[in-house]
């Protein structure tokens, strides 16, 4: 075991078991901003896994799951967007450290990479998953506050 | 040590799994259904199986969620136009 | 032939089905040892047809028929959906509503949209090389599509995605990857053999042979039979309603 997939293991215990606490517990708002949190909490779990392994194509895990993580909440905030109308989830001060986190991650592994093709590769999963965070946080709160079809 | 990773996995994967068991209300069973594929795909990867584990990260973290609102709005729809 | 004769038989061979069963569990190699007979036989073969992701070779080469039987169950399943969902004779057609959506929400679907698909046409290209394939790449680019109703509405979906065109894509590519089969067996060997291909340079695009054709085809198969799906499910989730008084 080294010392990135302690890392991992630990970014797991803490921020995996805080998300499936959110997740199952408490008002329907509360379970929305954990579900968005569980992807910015397994994403550099993966990304540190992918590194402490010394697999480099294990990191196509840590770019499906930046792309399609937020979708998957976008889709609760669109068709639960009449449920959440009562108390809109914000979670701010949670998104950005969530967001911090996955930036220092990528930073630390960049660094260790050093500039070739997989640190641009590493950037964009950085980049994808802190917007795709932001943005699915955006959308919780009421960016979809016109939104009733059907 | 070495399978210390293996078990924390494992043991959020049971946890889920069972929260998603105890939960009623189909829409927030969705939720912890969506969080479940997401530990899933992290079992399989530390488990050396990273093909499985995109599988299951490709399917359970948008399409499994949009499938199962889907459902659950016809049929609360359903419900509505039922009443009048 | 009576009821207790059929029981008979049911009972006698569901005992020996189980004593062929228990038989062969305790012939099973034990968990967790050092020697992979069949995992060492796969890697060799897979080495041997150079292609580097061993799963993929195991997927499309040497057990291609498996998926063959694979992607007609998805096939079928997706049939299944299309048949159960369609617009019933007591349902009509709803306009769906436009939705207003904010700025950064739909600016990061159209962003991110492009940017899936992609990502899903790179996982199908580099199944044979690195971890993924045709089953995961075509799930990502068919949720990629999706964007459009999350970050816009249902009418810009409807837009750029014509059922009919994917139901028949679904269905040529499935006919193609029995084609590809049946290329073997036209060439003197055998069904989905991989010989018909030079195999080219190990842990390169074109390496492989058949298998990212065959990639190629499951991915083309499951993005169609994936988009039809969530068709199926939208309609009925925002446009199909039952007409009043029925």
């Amino acid at each position: 075991m080294n010392g990135w997939i302690l890392a991992a293991t630990v970014l797991l215990t803490a921020g995996g078991g805080a998300a499936l606490w959110g997740v199952a517990t408490g008002p329907l708002s509360r379970r929305v901003v954990a579900q968005n949190l569980s992807t910015t909490v397994i994403c550099p779990s993966l990304l540190l896994l992918a590194q402490g392994y010394g697999r480099t194509s294990y990191v196509d895990l840590a770019l499906l799951l930046a792309l399609l993580g937020p979708v998957g909440t976008l889709v609760f905030a669109r068709l639960l967007a009449d449920e959440l109308t009562g108390d809109r989830p914000a979670a701010w001060g949670l998104t950005w450290t969530a967001a911090g986190v996955g930036a220092a991650v990528v930073l630390v592994l960049c660094a260790v990479t050093g500039p070739s093709r997989a640190m641009v590769k590493l950037l964009v999963i950085g980049a994808l998953l802190i917007s795709g965070n932001v943005v699915a946080s955006r959308a919780l709160s009421g960016g979809l506050r016109g939104v009733r079809d059907g | 040590m070495a399978d210390a990773v293996i078990v924390v996995a494992l043991l959020l994967t049971a946890a889920s799994a069972t929260a998603a068991v105890a939960t009623r209300d189909p829409a927030r069973q969705a939720l912890v259904l969506a969080v479940l594929g997401l530990l899933l795909g992290v079992v399989f990867t530390v488990l050396q199986a990273p093909d499985v584990g995109l599988s299951q990260l490709a399917v359970g973290s948008a399409l499994t969620p949009l499938l199962i609102m889907l459902s659950v709005r016809k049929v609360r729809r359903r419900g509505k136009e039922g009443d009048k | 032939m009576s009821r207790r004769l059929r029981l008979w038989l049911l009972g006698v061979g569901g005992a020996g089905l189980a004593a062929l069963l228990v038989a062969a569990c305790l012939d099973v190699p034990a968990f967790g040892r050092r020697s992979h007979p069949y995992g060492e036989r796969a890697v060799r073969a897979s080495l041997a047809r150079h292609t580097a992701n061993v799963v993929s070779s195991v997927n499309f080469d040497q057990r291609a028929y498996d998926t063959l039987g694979e992607m007609s169950i998805l096939f079928a399943a997706v049939l299944g959906c299309v048949v159960l969902l369609r617009q019933a004779g007591d349902e009509h057609r709803a306009d769906p509503r436009p939705a207003e959506v904010a700025l950064p929400v739909r600016r990061y679907a159209l962003l991110v949209l492009p940017v899936a698909l992609v990502t899903g046409l790179y996982v199908i290209a580099h199944g044979q090389l690195s971890p993924g394939g045709g089953f995961q790449g075509g799930v990502v680019a068919a949720t990629a599509l999706h964007l459009l109703y999350l970050g816009a509405d249902y009418r810009a979906l409807e837009r750029v995605r014509p059922t009919g065109v994917f139901e028949v894509t679904d269905s040529l590519a499935a006919c193609s990857y029995l084609v590809l089969g049946l290329a073997g067996l036209l060439a003197g060997t055998a069904f989905l053999a991989n010989t018909l291909l030079p195999y080219g340079t190990f842990n390169t695009l074109s390496s492989g042979g058949l298998v990212p054709l065959l990639n190629a085809a499951i991915g083309m198969e499951v993005a169609s039979a994936v988009v039809v799906l969530l068709a199926g499910f939208l309609d009925q989730a925002v446009e199909i309603e039952r007409e009043k008084g029925s």
